[in-house]
């Protein structure tokens, strides 16, 4: 079940909400434990199982980690190891058995896994709960039931964003239902349901009209690059708004994933405002631990590499994906190592622009499929192979998506945030924002009911 | 502050729960007559397919399919869609001047190469002893000035052209226009094809038509574009074209055993049924006016069912083949091929771009 649709906004959310809001407050966990497991079963009731075994063993290992210090380094390894093992298994078998068929005669049979959907995001954060444990940041939860709802709790159960123990630990035992909490909540998911339906989903589709053409010209290899950047900007932090959203309606305070990547003025800058909860996550999980910076200049390149591998194929069992996380740790080292001094001293148009171009080309390889695929759409950028600047097609196009195009690049940024909150303008925004909502929400409806296109991107996660 | 949240929250649970209750409470419907289509029902939750992650999808086909208000959301992501967001079509639906067109691009070459040889296979199965001609039909963006997506449409003939090397041309581009199409819908108008018609039947060596017709307004028409963009646009007239030769006529429709004539007026969702009762594999109709024996099988799209009447003038018998109802493998147990009938291949631009004959 995917947020931006019908069965969700009008058949799950409100028979939830109606029940958890007329519940006691001693059963409002049960009510959200049982309704999350419902929603993960009606998308994966195949492996819906193996979260549970995955839940149990984060349960059994956080206790013992916590009881039995002297070998609470063996346990949290033997518990990292069982939680990560279904990942790895579920996720790269296949891709490793791939691999190793390219130089065996007789090649291995692939065993055709399905993904579970998740599977990434629940196993980063029954992970991160445990070394917590492990780094005495926080307390082994001792009631199964309260852990399992931190893991499967659905706003953030499918598409992140990976929620740390240490945020929500406290409103798992007690959290305060207000008016304002859910009115936000209201305010931040129907955001995220527009992000996700009427930019992503608009922009998604011209992606999927240029990969379907034969038509080539440089004016639609560079509409492509931006629609593909937008359509996963959008969808993504369309989708983390929504889970803020429903979090806060439920009376739980998440993190925030984006930062309005767009506006960044080097790669360095760019990963610190996206998809936060990951980058942060291997920041303080793999990262610091290995020594960040703090060792020789070999280590940290190192240390580099390693992360932005892992980041990469996190994102899926393909080469790609390495390839995407490979690029970004050198340019990383490139900008830490040379190029920081000019970007800041640059001005910011520029030191964007140069940001956004090489977003663009990452997305392009993210999006890719093979190497032939990536390449001419990399070259196809710069006119390569003789392919014509503009085509009837690409002309026709531009000015179908014009409008789209600048409301993404605009809502890319933080300026209608800033107009929004400015001291002359709050007291209009109180007025038109329950306006807003409503509009916002049966468009969004309309678009749901009408469009054909409607993609879950994260099934490769 | 306080009063906004409040606001927000009723609203937003008005909103969900609003369209929660009128979800269950009004019944379902079959079909959609703004869409053409059936509806999705609710799925069945058994024990086989609860544990079926596909079950999630089809009850979302059919709480999108049956939801409150759906025809007037559909208008309001249209209008949404043209209006603000400047889109140049809706899910390939356009208005330009009070009509609705749907965009035709790109040429699916693989598409028609498998609809022209299945052609060419049907001409070199039965057809080589006859008199066989062909014709396509543009869709009506052919005749529409402005910058939408089109196909190549001197690509498409010429490569239709290729394949029916034995088979004579008939061009009747240059006798429709734009006001020859409904505003609503895709076919052609019968009342504008007295001209396609003497083309085609001179071109297959018959002498120019003789018969006036009396149009007779058969009421409005709501085509299947009409609902499809949310546009301000009025339902067309319909006409049917009468005289004697197509009142005497005697239509026989193969597929339900019934004898009919040329307009069938029985209540059907599309209109344009009324010519020759619209869908069917096989229908004949004999010319009880003429003894000469001639003969004319048209293997044809739904355009033919309007064109049709207007040619029954010069022949005895008409057998209309509809090769998307029925296979081309077996039409012989049902059509008796003859030296020397005339054969009519007359397709749109749009059937030959898809692959869909049998």
């Amino acid at each position: 079940m995917i947020f931006s649709s019908i069965t969700f906004l009008f058949y799950f959310l409100p028979v939830l909400l109606i029940i958890y809001y007329l519940v006691p407050k001693k059963a409002k966990n049960i009510v959200l434990l049982v309704s999350s497991m419902l929603f993960y079963f009606v998308g994966e009731p195949k492996y819906i199982f193996l979260m549970l075994v995955s839940i149990l063993v984060t349960y059994i290992f956080g206790l013992l980690i916590s009881k039995y210090e002297k070998h609470s380094k063996i346990l949290l390894t033997v518990a990292l190891i069982i939680t990560g093992s279904f990942l790895v298994f579920f996720k790269y078998f296949d891709f490793l058995i791939e691999n190793v068929n390219l130089f065996l005669n007789n090649k291995l049979d692939l065993l055709h896994l399905a993904l579970p959907v998740g599977i990434s995001f629940y196993t980063f954060q029954m992970m991160s709960y445990l070394i917590d444990v492990y780094r005495k940041e926080v307390p082994a939860q001792k009631n199964i039931l309260t852990l399992a709802l931190y893991v499967v709790l659905f706003p953030q159960l499918i598409a992140g964003p990976i929620v740390r123990y240490t945020t929500v630990v406290k409103e798992l035992e007690d959290r305060e239902h207000t008016f304002e909490k859910f009115s936000k909540g209201v305010t931040r998911f129907t955001i995220g349901l527009g992000k996700k339906v009427l930019i992503a989903n608009v922009i998604g589709e011209l992606a999927s009209i240029f990969l379907a053409s034969g038509d080539r010209s440089v004016l639609y290899h560079w509409m492509y690059g931006i629609a593909v950047m937008m359509q996963i900007y959008f969808d993504f932090s369309g989708y983390s708004d929504m889970a803020i959203g429903l979090g806060k309606m439920f009376a739980f305070e998440y993190n925030e994933n984006f930062n309005y990547p767009y506006i960044a003025t080097s790669i360095t800058e760019f990963w610190r405002r996206w998809h936060m909860s990951l980058s942060s996550w291997f920041r303080d999980y793999v990262y610091i631990p290995l020594g960040g910076n703090r060792v020789s200049k070999i280590k940290w390149i190192r240390n580099i590499f390693v992360v932005w591998l892992f980041t990469g194929i996190w994102h899926g069992a393909a080469w790609n994906f390495v390839v995407w996380g490979l690029y970004f740790a050198v340019i990383l080292l490139i900008e830490k190592i040379l190029l920081k001094k000019y970007l800041d001293k640059m001005p910011k148009i520029f030191s964007n622009i140069y940001t956004c171009i090489l977003v663009m080309i990452s997305f392009i390889i993210f999006n890719g499929n093979g190497i032939k695929d990536i390449s001419e759409n990399l070259l196809g950028l710069i006119g390569y192979n003789g392919i014509p600047l503009v085509s009837a097609e690409s002309i026709y196009y531009f000015k179908s998506y014009f409008i789209i195009f600048v409301l993404a690049i605009i809502g890319s940024t933080p300026l209608m945030k800033m107009i929004v909150n400015s001291e002359k303008l709050k007291k209009v925004s109180n007025v038109l924002e329950p306006v807003f909502v409503v509009i916002i929400l049966l468009v969004s409806t309309a678009f749901i009911v009408d469009g054909s296109f409607n993609p879950f991107l994260y099934f490769r996660f | 502050m306080k009063v906004k949240n409040i606001i927000i929250t009723a609203l937003f649970s008005l909103i969900t729960v609003g369209f929660l209750i009128m979800n269950i409470a009004i019944e379902d419907k079959d079909i959609s007559l703004e869409e053409r289509r059936k509806l999705a029902k609710l799925p069945e939750f058994t024990k086989e397919n609860i544990f079926s992650s596909d079950l999630i999808n089809k009850f979302e086909s059919y709480a999108v399919d049956q939801i409150a208000f759906r025809k007037e959301l559909r208008s309001l992501k249209s209008l949404v869609n043209v209006k603000l967001l400047g889109q140049k079509d809706d899910n390939k639906y356009f208005e330009k001047d009070g009509a609705i067109y749907k965009i035709e691009y790109p040429i699916n070459y693989s598409n028609l190469e498998k609809t022209t040889n299945l052609l060419k296979n049907v001409y070199d199965k039965y057809l080589k002893n006859m008199n066989v001609y062909y014709a396509i039909i543009p869709d009506k963006n052919f005749y529409l000035e402005d910058d939408h997506l089109k196909i190549n449409y001197d690509e498409l003939k010429e490569l239709v052209n290729k394949k029916f090397t034995n088979i004579e041309y008939i061009d009747i581009w240059n006798e429709l226009s734009l006001d020859s199409y409904y505003k609503t819908d895709i076919h052609w108008r019968q009342e504008h094809l007295e001209k396609v018609a003497n083309k085609i039947t001179t071109s297959m060596g018959n002498e120019d038509l003789n018969s006036a017709y009396e149009k007779q307004n058969v009421g409005k028409f709501y085509g299947t574009y009409y609902g499809q963009i949310a546009a301000e646009v009025e339902a067309d007239e319909m006409y049917i074209l009468k005289n004697e030769i197509i009142d005497n006529a005697v239509v026989y429709n193969y597929e339900t055993n019934e004898v009919l004539g040329v307009y069938d007026t029985k209540d059907t969702n599309d209109k344009y049924d009324i010519y020759l009762s619209g869908a069917t594999p096989l229908i004949g109709i004999k010319n009880p006016n003429v003894k000469n024996g001639k003969e004319l099988l048209i293997f044809r799209d739904s355009f033919g069912s309007s064109l049709a009447p207007l040619l029954i003038e010069d022949y005895e018998n008409i057998i209309l083949i509809d090769l998307r109802y029925i296979s081309s493998q077996i039409i012989d147990k049902f059509v008796e091929f003859k030296d020397g009938q005339d054969v009519l291949f007359i397709y749109s631009t749009m059937l030959l771009n898809q692959n869909i004959l049998k």
